[in-house]
């Protein structure tokens, strides 16, 4: 278990940058997700952790040690794989043993590790089988089990569950929950599923085109995002944003108007008239009423029912789409005009260069 | 009739079927019985044959195999001829198909410069013809005008120098290596490509595991590329039973010194078309083919019930 520090981290490939001056801290025992667009550069993150790819700059220190230098197995990490990567010539207990063989760990250590691994991820009576007889979440316990007998610092996944089906995701999902309770390790796990992201993490680190946008409690994330894209990104479906101006200030309160949405009143002592900005609302704080903080119409294009909610899609003023979250049995109609209106600490208000705007909307 | 495979099968007219069946699968029965099948039982049935002075052939049941194989005069040159081509056999497989795996597994490191222009290099002189590689070679090993011996010479291992081609104990050695160094190619480009084919992945984790790229080829890699080594050594087996060309261009088909490099092919060759004061004979001839025949067939059922049943393909 460790702290894991990560400094001013580049990565260009050629003239292409991956990552773009990285810097995070982790605490000891803390679970990180890194969630972020495909492309974005979290597996490389992960790989250059684990020592896989070097860096083009900066530092990485993993329970305080600096690790540049070092390879992979001198890292005190151990990594899950996406594709479980287990080795096919060698049946589980093999699977597990293996690496432990190349670290000196002596064999009755190794059988310790391994009967306990297959223990808490009920991997015993399977210990004989080679991974070809193993279904898809049972390979993949093998491979957290692999990981687990290495007893390292840091525990490395990419996007572990994403070979599942549905249910199992869910289950295993749990269980690596569990695992973290269990064995209060340091993980940094790499998704780009948001539930997965949600519920497991400690921390969330959203990531865009090689930078770091936002780190944060998850719940943190969903209410105070810190720009546009965090804002667009966490949340299912995604915010709607309509584009606003200042329109005047008065006492501390500036008045902002939009083609699309009913004059709205912040306080926001950074603003001025003329001001560009970005509001969203997320569909489920979208209720409907007559008037609100936030008040909106749109006429409804297309209702998507999925038992517990419905997304209704409404066509604005503007002519863009935005999505309400309807609850109940009662929806729209198609071809219903709406009228939307959400609280003020559900409005977000961001500012022409895409940040969050500190309000207090009334 | 078993299972109809399909129910569009199933629900065809008997003769569609037929007309179906013969389109995809005729061709192939017809060029494969014509080229293959056909020259195979036409060699066996005209090795129970002999003719006399005349050219009048006649029936001889299995007579030209006990000559083969019991009369000194025809056994002494077929046993040494398959001496000769088992030493041939046990040089490619110890030399050509561990230098293809090594090679392939080099080009399949990480971070190798110029891969595509060893890879060619490397498997040039298998494109080369036959002829020109066992001309050059014997021009290279020359004692009077060769460059080898001046190579030699030159980093002070001149007392090395041999005339290898020309000395019955070495000619046949040289000559396997000779082809080694043609053929390397093969196995190299069999051997990287089924390397390429290991996920990356897998390899990731082998080094998260602690291992170097040394223990990562012979634990991980060579493992899982064992059934293409083993295809390559098949295929090493039957290419050198049937091998003739590189020793008829570099030492005619005498085979000489001495016949110390007569293999099979070789033999087969005097013994069919004749050379020099020896007649031709296609019936003895044909016995020769047919007992190479076997010899190779032989071969293969070893290796498909011993070796092929316990070799595992993996699927990534
Ligand atoms: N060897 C390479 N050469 C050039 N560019 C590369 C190389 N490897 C990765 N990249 C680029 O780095 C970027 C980040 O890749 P990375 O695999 O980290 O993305 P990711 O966030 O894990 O995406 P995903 O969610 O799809 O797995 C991508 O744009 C990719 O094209
Ligand atoms: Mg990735």
């Amino acid at each position: 278990m460790a702290n894991l520090s990560i400094e001013h981290l580049n990565k260009r490939y050629g003239a292409t940058t991956v990552l773009n001056d990285v810097n995070l801290s982790i605490e000891d025992g803390e679970f990180v997700v890194l969630v972020g667009p495909s492309g974005c550069g979290k597996s490389t993150l992960l790989r250059m952790i684990a020592g896989l790819d070097g860096a083009s700059g900066g530092d990485i220190h993993i329970a305080g040690k600096l690790v540049n230098t070092l390879a992979p197995a001198e890292r005190g990490i151990a990594m899950v794989f996406q594709s479980y990567a287990l080795y096919p010539h060698m049946n589980v207990r093999k699977n597990m043993t293996f690496g432990l063989k190349f670290t000196g760990v002596p064999p009755t250590e190794r059988e310790r590790r391994v009967t306990e691994a297959a223990r808490m991820l009920r991997l015993e009576e399977l210990l004989e089988r080679y991974p070809r007889d193993l279904s898809g979440g049972q390979r993949q316990r093998v491979a957290i089990g692999r990981a687990i007998v290495r007893e390292p610092e840091v525990f490395l996944f990419d996007e572990p569950l994403s070979n599942l089906d549905a249910a199992l995701r869910v289950s295993t999902r749990v269980e690596i929950a569990n695992l973290h309770r269990l064995l209060k390790s340091t993980i940094v796990y790499v998704t780009h599923d948001q539930v997965e992201a949600m519920t497991l993490a400690d921390r969330i680190v959203v990531m865009n085109k090689g930078c770091i946008e936002q780190v944060g409690k998850p719940l943190d994330l969903y209410y105070e995002p810190a720009n546009l894209f965090v804002a667009g990104f966490i949340g299912s479906p995604a915010m709607n944003f309509f584009e606003a101006e200042v329109e005047g200030i008065e006492g501390g309160r500036a008045r902002v108007t939009g083609a699309a949405f009913r004059t709205l009143d912040i306080s926001a002592a950074s603003l001025k008239v003329g001001d560009r900005l970005t509001v969203g609302v997320r569909p489920e704080h979208l209720v409907r009423g007559e008037a609100g903080a936030f008040t909106a119409e749109g006429i409804v294009e297309l209702v998507e029912r999925l038992g517990e909610a419905s997304f209704a899609y409404l066509r604005r003023v503007d002519g863009k789409m935005f999505v309400a979250e309807v609850r109940g049995r009662q929806t729209p109609a198609p071809g219903e005009t709406v009228t939307l209106v959400a609280a003020s600490p559900d409005v977000h208000v961001f500012d022409a260069s895409g940040l969050r705007v500190a309000t207090e909307t009334r | 009739m078993a299972e109809p495979v399909s129910h569009v099968t199933a629900q065809m007219p008997r003769a569609k079927l037929a007309g179906l069946l013969l389109f995809f699968l005729g061709p192939a029965v017809v060029i494969y019985t014509l080229f293959s099948i056909y020259p195979l039982v036409a060699t066996m049935a005209l090795s129970t044959y002999t003719s006399d002075t005349s050219g009048a052939r006649s029936f001889v049941g299995l007579a030209n195999f006990q000559t083969l194989l019991g009369d000194a005069l025809w056994s002494k040159p077929f046993w040494n001829a398959l001496g000769n081509n088992l030493i041939f056999f046990v040089v490619h497989m110890c030399v050509q198909n561990p230098v293809g795996i090594a090679l392939a597994g080099l080009l399949s490191l990480p971070g190798v410069r110029l891969k595509g222009f060893y890879r060619t290099v490397m498997f040039l002189p298998t494109m080369l013809s036959v002829v020109i590689v066992g001309f050059s070679w014997n021009l290279i090993l020359s004692p009077l005008w060769g460059v080898a011996s001046g190579a030699l010479k030159a980093v002070g291992l001149g007392s090395l120098f041999a005339p290898w081609l020309g000395l019955e104990s070495s000619a046949l050695v040289t000559l396997s290596l000779i082809s080694v160094w043609q053929f390397v190619g093969i196995p190299m480009m069999l051997i990287y490509a089924a390397l390429l084919n290991i996920p990356e992945e897998l390899i990731d984790a082998a080094r998260v595991d602690g291992l170097g790229q040394f223990r990562i080829f012979f634990h991980i890699k060579l493992p899982l590329v064992l059934p293409t080594i083993s295809l390559v050594s098949v295929l090493t087996f039957v290419a050198n039973f049937n091998a003739f060309d590189l020793i008829y261009s570099v030492k005619g088909a005498l085979a000489g010194p001495n016949f110390a490099t007569d293999i099979l092919g070789t033999f087969f060759y005097r013994t069919f078309f004749g050379n020099q004061l020896q007649l031709g004979n296609p019936t003895m001839g044909a016995a020769v083919a047919t007992v190479m025949f076997f010899i190779i067939l032989l071969g293969l059922c070893l290796y498909l019930f011993l070796v092929q049943r316990r070799i595992r393909r993996y699927a990534f």
